[in-house]
């Protein structure tokens, strides 16, 4: 069953990138790399496989856990249940929607619900279930599967926004 | 010399003086100019430098101090000055891959670096000020830093509990265990099973001798050279048990004899009534029949069979039973039906449940697995072998304690062999100068040592016994790992504190309902109280979340409450006592603390807050996009269609309060609810039944309507 599930993953891992490419590309030899949770499947190259830091590899464990069944064209139980929704969830790897939203839009709305950002109302809240650290750590995994490739915001020239903290450093 | 000369400074003298003060002074200025150059004090001003060109340098230099940064933790005799040179490790802006090392931040985990330091992960030198000494194997220090695609077996030396995080310790560990590599080597919190390979003390009276020879040169499941796993000829998701062991034709001539020589408990052909032969004996449709017994049973849920759809041939069914495609080929008749009836009978520690047969059904299942699932070419490449000799019995013998099929399979009364293979227990802290290469060229280090040991034994050893496993790449990297976390007892009683124990969780029940446990196995899918499977529900608090009218229907005629799923349980044919009796003991004693009966009265639920919970359910919390009520809703959750039969209300109102207080891990979000929603929805989905609670429904229908627009709106 596991096992099984395993191959589903790798399917759906293999998905997006026959997608992007809008050609009927042969599925690649199922390669069991894919399985594990600090690999990710180029999109554009089935054969290819990118790493995934610690950050985004348990990004990557609570999307199949939670995630998975509405964000994704096939789960690890089979048929998705994505199709079943209206409005249709994004898929996580879709850089056309998602990349132009926020981290900070992201964390809300996945620790709050979709009815609390003005959203379809079927996205639950998870605050209450996942920790910070896990939210932080899905949004990870989703910025760098995006397709296309999410690029960080550009930080703006001012000299208190170069700073990494929250506010100006006056230190 | 002249007397007048003596106390006159000569030229020479001066000359003299002056160079031996510059030569002491030169002498005095090594020992701070070497203490200037020292490789850790480059990094260090390094990192000044580094930091002035970063935006933030402030904030990076705030704690500069100019000596050696050392990390001590006594409980696990660490002392650690790696943050020496690295010094932006716990700075949150050098974590861009741009950042030169060794300033670099390290990627955020549960452990705090500053608390930790790098050694108890990344293993090394500690104490070392020089990169080379810190890092690689020297004369003095022989651990190098483990590779980082390793880093999980150092996470496993602590943390011995199967955490969610480590999935490739955590796969290297059950590829471990799957193996039966407990059963010859001693490792650490990997303990040997009850029953490494099945027992072969009668198993001349299932297989024949032609077929022993064949498993031998190839056993059932066979790993190609890329990592694939093949069951006949198909791919498939199962892990290989039984090894490839390097065996000569002659070794393979003496096994084969000596092992279809063991007939310890005969079979006696089961005799059918006369009415049941004389009923389906004839009858051309016999084995349609067993094959349709074969599948409302549900045997595959644990068993998988070759399927040909599209002109493709793939195995479909379950991986706790072995599969059965080419089976009529390979066990004696006899053997088949008496194993039917009773497999523990000849294994008594099978996982296959005792189901509760007809003379109907056995008989036209066994016709169907004798005439439907064979191959008449199974044995076509096997030499015919005739019958055993005394001299061949005598030699097979032997050979099965050489190589070690005692460690696995028990042979009579004698049981089975343990260490037969070195112990690993402690293979994770060995020293490099422990390990024996022998003649190969590999790197001298252990995680290389390891791979090259389990990819080809022979090539550090050339007298290995040890068979050959093909493990793909990433499975090699698991065991690896979980080798790598086998590093012995805690060395200090300080470190002891210090680790996390692995869970050992075990249920045993008594009486009636252990007896039927028993029988049908309920431990290989469900679990209890931790211990079991994972292929079906949890059952530990199944007494508080299901009334037991639907424990008793739901055995009798197992449903499946998931659209997604396709395995099913199976039916096992039980009588009205049996699930009686199984439905008395979940109801009574597998309950949880959290749900307390009285939280909920179900005859206090009116049909107002009834239809309050709909509105709830469809527009607040929108269920529908996981559950299913009526033919619409998600796939996710299960279907609620029949929830007022199946749930206790007071189940349903713990669950809607905190979902993951009951059952760990569970995907149900958690939602802030008031106790008056949390209500609300109990009452509506006590509602929902699929036979007889009809008018409970068009009462709550008429009710909602009446409500109109003003429900939920407000809340």
């Amino acid at each position: 069953m596991r096992h099984r599930s395993l191959l589903l993953l790798c399917a759906l891992a293999i998905l997006p990138g026959i997608e992007g490419c809008h050609k009927a590309a042969a599925p690649a030899k199922p390669d069991p790399l894919r399985n594990a949770y600090d690999v990710e499947v180029d999109a554009n190259d089935p054969t290819h496989l990118i790493g995934l830091s610690y950050q985004q590899a348990q990004g990557k464990r609570v999307f199949y856990t939670n995630c998975v069944w509405c964000h994704a064209d096939a789960t690890p139980a089979g048929p998705s249940n994505r199709s079943n929704l209206t409005p249709v969830p994004p898929l996580m790897n879709d850089g056309a929607t998602l990349n132009g939203v926020s981290d900070e839009f992201m964390q809300s709305i996945i620790t709050l619900g979709g009815s609390a950002m003005g959203k379809s109302a079927m996205m639950p809240p998870w605050g209450r279930t996942l920790s910070p650290d896990d939210i932080k750590a899905v949004i990870a995994y989703t910025r760098a599967i995006a397709q296309p490739a999410y690029q960080p915001p550009a930080r703006a020239a001012s000299p208190y926004s170069r700073e990494a903290g929250p506010g100006p450093a006056t230190k | 010399m002249a007397p007048e000369e003596m106390g006159k400074v000569t030229y020479r003298m001066r000359l003299i003086f002056a160079a031996s003060s510059l030569l002491f002074v030169a002498v005095l200025a090594v020992s701070p100019v070497k203490d200037l150059l020292r490789e850790w004090k480059h990094y260090k001003r390094g990192y000044l430098q580094f930091a002035r060109t970063r935006p933030d340098t402030k904030r990076l230099t705030a704690d500069y101090r100019p000596d050696l940064d050392q990390i001590w933790i006594p409980e696990m005799n660490v002392v650690d000055r790696c943050a020496s040179c690295h010094q932006g490790i716990t700075q949150a802006t050098l974590a861009d891959g741009s950042v030169p090392q060794p300033y670099r931040a390290h990627p955020p985990i549960p452990h705090r670096v500053r608390e930790w330091g790098c050694t108890p992960c990344h293993r090394g030198q500690g104490v070392a000020t020089e990169v080379a000494e810190a890092h690689e194997t020297t004369l003095a220090w022989e651990q190098p830093i483990l590779p980082g695609r390793y880093v999980q077996g150092a996470c496993g030396s602590c943390h011995h509990d199967a955490r969610p995080e480590l999935p490739k310790l955590n796969r290297g560990r059950q590829l471990l265990a799957d193996h039966n590599c407990a059963g010859c080597h001693r490792l650490q919190d990997i303990e040997r099973s009850v029953m490494q390979g099945p027992d072969l003390t009668s198993v001349g009276t299932k297989v024949s001798r032609e077929w022993i020879y064949k498993w031998l040169k190839e056993p059932r499941t066979v790993v190609d050279d890329s990592g694939n796993v093949k069951v006949n000829g198909y791919e498939t998701q199962e892990s290989p048990r039984m090894p490839q062991f390097r065996l000569s034709e002659q070794e393979l001539h003496d096994l084969s004899a000596y092992l279809s020589a063991q007939r310890s408990h005969p079979v006696a052909p089961y005799k059918f009534s006369g009415a049941v032969v004389a009923k389906w004996g004839k009858r051309p449709d016999v084995t349609d029949q067993g094959e349709l017994r074969f599948r409302q049973m549900f045997c595959s849920t644990c068993h998988s069979l070759a399927v040909t759809r599209a002109g493709e041939t793939k195995l479909i069914g379950g991986e706790i039973g072995p599969e059965l495609t080419k089976v009529g080929s390979k066990v004696n008749p006899d053997w088949l039906a008496a194993w039917l009836l009773n497999p523990q009978g000849y294994l008594a520690h099978s996982k296959m449940p005792r189901y509760e047969w007809s003379e109907e059904d056995l008989f036209t299942v066994t016709r169907y697995i004798e005439t439907k699932l064979t191959d008449s070419d199974l044995l076509s490449n096997v030499p015919q072998l005739g019958a055993a000799t005394k001299e061949e019995i005598a030699h097979g013998k032997k050979t099965f304690s050489e190589k070690g099929c005692a460690s696995c399979h028990a042979v009579g009364s004698s049981g089975t062999q343990k260490d037969f293979g070195p112990d690993l227990s402690a293979l994770g802290s060995k020293n490099v100068s422990q390990l024996e290469f022998g003649k190969s060229t590999i790197p001298r280090n252990l995680s290389s040592y390891i791979q090259a040991k389990i990819t080809d034994p022979s090539s550090v050893n050339s007298a290995a016994r040890m068979p050959q496993y093909n493990f793909n790449a990433a499975d090699l990297e698991a065991i690896t790992t979980a080798l790598l976390s086998m590093t012995g007892p805690p060395a200090t009683s300080a470190l002891q504190k210090l680790t996390i124990p692995r869970g050992n969780p075990q249920f045993q029940p008594a009486g009636e309902f252990a007896r039927i446990y028993e029988r049908y196995q309920c431990a290989d899918c469900h679990k209890f109280n931790g211990y079991g499977g994972d292929l079906a529900p949890d059952l530990s608090y199944e007494g508080s979340r299901a009334q037991r009218q639907w424990i008793i229907s739901f055995l009798k005629n197992p449903q499946t409450l998931r659209p997604t799923l396709t395995f099913r349980m199976p039916q096992f044919n039980m009588s009205e006592r049996e699930a009686a009796v199984l439905a008395d003991y979940l109801s009574m004693v597998m309950q949880s603390p959290d749900v307390r009966q009285e939280a909920v009265n179900a005859k206090e639920l009116t049909p107002a807050q009834a239809a309050l919970g709909k509105q709830l359910y469809e527009v607040k919390y929108q269920c529908q996009s996981c559950h299913t009520i009526g033919s619409g809703g998600g796939y996710v959750g299960p279907n609620l269609n029949n929830a007022g039969n199946w749930l206790k209300p007071e189940w349903i109102a713990a669950w809607l309060s905190n979902p993951q207080a009951l059952v760990p891990g569970t995907i149900e979000p958690h939602r802030t609810m008031t106790d008056g929603e949390i209500k609300a929805l109990t009452a509506y989905l006590m509602t929902l039944r699929q036979s007889g609670g009809k008018a409970a429904q068009k009462q709550v229908a008429a009710h909602g309507a009446k409500a109109g627009g003003n429900g939920v709106a407000g809340q």
